[in-house]
C-alpha cells in the first residue's frame, strides 16, 4: 500500500488546485452568465445574436478542441498563456455558456404576474429585476446550477492534456513512473467522487434553505 | 378635464393583432367613486382594467389619468409618466401575485423602500398599521406560501395600499378564492370604499358590486353595453343584453340545460 501513500499528498495538492479553479471559474461564469444571460433576453439585436452565438458555439464545439484553441492555437500570434492562465479562461469561457443558458431559462420560468404586480407598484425594470426576478431564478436554477458544477469539476480532468498539474495529471505522472495503473486511476477516481458527493451536498442544503418559500 | 375626475377613458380600443379584445370603451371616474365592472368572460374587463395603469397598450383612444394623457397607438408614455401613474394608482390582482421569496412584510415594504425610498423602519410601521387593518399582524413574518388565498389576498391588498396611492384598480380579487374566503377579501375592499378611496373594481360578486360601488359598468360582447348608478343598472337593465346577462347570472338555474335542448342518445345515433 506504500504506493498509495507515497502518491496521497501529491494527488490531494492536484485535488486542491482543481477545487480552487473550479470554485473562481465559477463564480466568474455565474456572474458572466448572469448578464450574458439578460443580454440575451433583454439586450438589443446585436448583442442577443451575439450571445446567441457564444452558446452555441461553446455548446457545439468539442471540449478538447476549445481548451486547444486557447492553449495551442493563440501561440500562432504569439500569445503564450501559461497553464493556468489558458485552464481559467477555457473553464470560465466554457462555464458562461452553460451557466447562460440555465440562466435563461430559469428567468423565463417567472411567472408573467410577478413583472406585472412588480410593474404595478412603480418599481423600475432594473429594480423589478435585482428585487423580483432574479432571486427567484436562481431558486429555480438550483438544481440544474448544482449538476453544472459538477460538470466543471470534471472538465478540469482534461486539463492535464495541457500540463496543468491537478488530480488527473499527478495520477498519471505516477502511473508512468511505477506502473500501478489501478491503484492510482482508482485514487484519483475516490478523489473526485468525494469532491462531487460535497457539491451534491452543498446543493442540497441550499434547495433546502430555499424550500421555506417554494 | 374637471378636478373632479381622476380617470377618463375615451373610446378606448385594443386589439391583438385581428382579434378585439374590447372596442370604443368609455368610463369616467371621480374622486371618491366606486365603479364596478361587471360582465361575462371574455368581455376584455381584465385587459381594460391593466390599461388603466398601462399593463397593457392600447390601439386607439384617449386614457386621462391623474393628469396625465395617453393616446393610443402611437407613442408609449414616458418612463416617468408611467412611473408617475403606477406610484398613484394601486393594482390587486385575481391571483395575488405576491413575491414568494419575500415574506410579508418584505412584500409590503419593498415598493415603498426602492420607489418612494421610504426609511426602512418607517416602511416596517407602516406595514404593520396596514397588516392591523386587515386582521394579519401576526403573519408579518411569514412567506405567502404558507397563507390561504385569502390571506394572501389581503396581504395584496397591503402591499399596494403601502404605496398611498390616490385610486385602487381591482382585477377580479376574489375570484380564485375558495368560497368561505371570500369574505374577508370583500371587507378590506369594503372598508376601503367607506374610507373613501376612489376605486375600479372587475368582480362576478353581484352582491357586492351592488352594495359598495357607485357606478356599474356592464361589459360584453367587447364593448359597454350598459352604465349608469349601481342600483339602477342592476336592478332594472335598459339594454337586452345587460338584462339577459343578469338574468343569468342571478338565476344560474334557470339557463337551460344545452343537452336538454337536442338530446342525443349516448353513442351519438338518432
Amino acid at each position: 500500500m506504500h504506493i498509495a501513500l507515497e502518491y496521497a499528498g501529491t494527488i490531494g495538492v492536484g485535488g486542491l488546485k482543481d477545487v480552487a479553479l473550479t470554485v473562481v471559474s465559477l463564480i466568474l461564469s455565474i456572474i458572466l452568465g448572469t448578464l450574458f444571460a439578460l443580454g440575451r433576453l433583454y439586450g438589443p439585436w446585436p448583442v442577443r445574436t451575439l450571445i446567441y452565438w457564444y452558446v452555441e458555439i461553446i455548446r457545439g464545439l468539442p471540449a478538447i478542441l476549445q481548451l486547444f484553441i486557447i492553449y495551442f492555437g493563440f501561440t500562432q500570434w504569439g500569445i503564450n498563456f501559461s497553464p493556468l492562465t489558458a485552464a481559467l479562461i477555457w473553464l470560465v469561457a466554457y462555464g458562461t455558456g452553460y451557466a447562460v443558458e440555465i440562466f435563461r431559462s430559469g428567468i423565463m420560468e417567472i411567472p408573467t404576474g410577478q413583472r406585472e404586480a412588480a410593474a404595478a407598484l412603480g418599481l423600475s425594470s432594473r429594480t423589478t429585476m435585482i428585487r423580483v426576478v432574479v432571486p427567484q431564478a436562481y431558486a429555480i436554477m438550483l438544481p440544474p446550477l448544482t449538476s453544472f458544477v459538477v460538470l466543471q469539476l470534471k472538465n478540469t480532468t482534461l486539463l492535464y492534456l495541457i500540463g496543468f498539474a491537478d488530480i488527473m495529471y499527478e495520477a498519471r505522472l505516477g502511473v508512468d513512473a511505477t506502473n500501478h495503473a489501478a491503484i492510482l486511476y482508482f485514487m484519483a477516481a475516490l478523489a473526485y467522487l468525494i469532491l462531487s458527493l460535497i457539491i451534491g451536498r452543498v446543493g442540497v442544503r441550499l434547495e433546502r434553505n430555499v424550500a421555506a418559500y417554494r | 378635464m374637471s378636478n373632479d375626475v381622476v380617470i377618463r377613458a375615451d373610446r378606448l380600443s385594443k386589439r391583438f393583432g385581428t382579434l378585439t379584445v374590447f372596442e370604443d370603451v368609455s368610463i369616467e371616474v371621480k374622486k371618491r367613486e366606486v365603479v364596478a365592472i361587471i360582465g361575462p368572460s371574455g368581455a376584455g374587463k381584465s385587459t381594460f382594467i391593466r390599461c388603466i395603469n398601462y399593463l397593457h397598450t392600447f390601439n386607439q383612444g384617449t386614457l386621462e389619468i391623474l393628469g396625465h394623457t395617453i393616446v393610443g397607438g402611437h407613442n408609449h408614455p414616458s418612463k416617468d409618466v408611467l412611473q408617475d401613474i403606477r406610484t398613484r394608482v394601486g393594482m390587486v390582482f385575481q391571483t395575488f401575485n405576491l413575491f414568494p421569496h419575500l415574506n410579508v412584510i418584505e412584500n409590503i415594504t419593498l415598493a415603498p423602500v426602492e420607489v418612494k425610498k421610504v426609511p426602512r423602519a418607517q416602511a416596517n410601521a407602516r406595514a404593520m398599521e396596514l397588516l392591523e387593518m386587515v386582521g394579519l399582524p401576526h403573519k408579518a413574518e411569514m412567506y405567502p406560501k404558507r397563507l390561504s388565498g385569502g390571506e394572501q389576498q389581503r396581504v395584496a391588498i397591503c402591499r399596494a395600499l403601502a404605496m398611498e396611492p390616490e385610486v385602487m384598480l381591482f382585477d377580479e380579487p376574489t375570484s380564485m378564492l375558495d368560497p368561505e374566503l371570500v369574505g374577508e377579501v370583500l371587507a378590506a375592499i369594503r372598508r376601503l370604499a367607506k374610507e373613501g378611496m376612489t376605486m375600479v373594481l372587475v368582480t362576478h360578486e353581484m352582491q357586492f358590486a351592488k352594495e359598495v360601488a357607485d357606478t356599474v359598468v356592464i361589459m360584453a360582447d367587447h364593448g359597454v353595453v350598459e352604465k349608469g348608478p349601481a342600483r339602477e343598472v342592476l336592478e332594472s337593465p335598459r339594454t337586452e343584453r345587460a338584462q339577459s346577462f343578469l338574468h343569468r347570472v342571478l338565476n344560474p338555474e334557470e339557463v337551460p340545460d344545452p343537452l336538454e335542448q337536442e338530446v342525443l342518445p349516448i353513442g351519438g345515433r338518432r
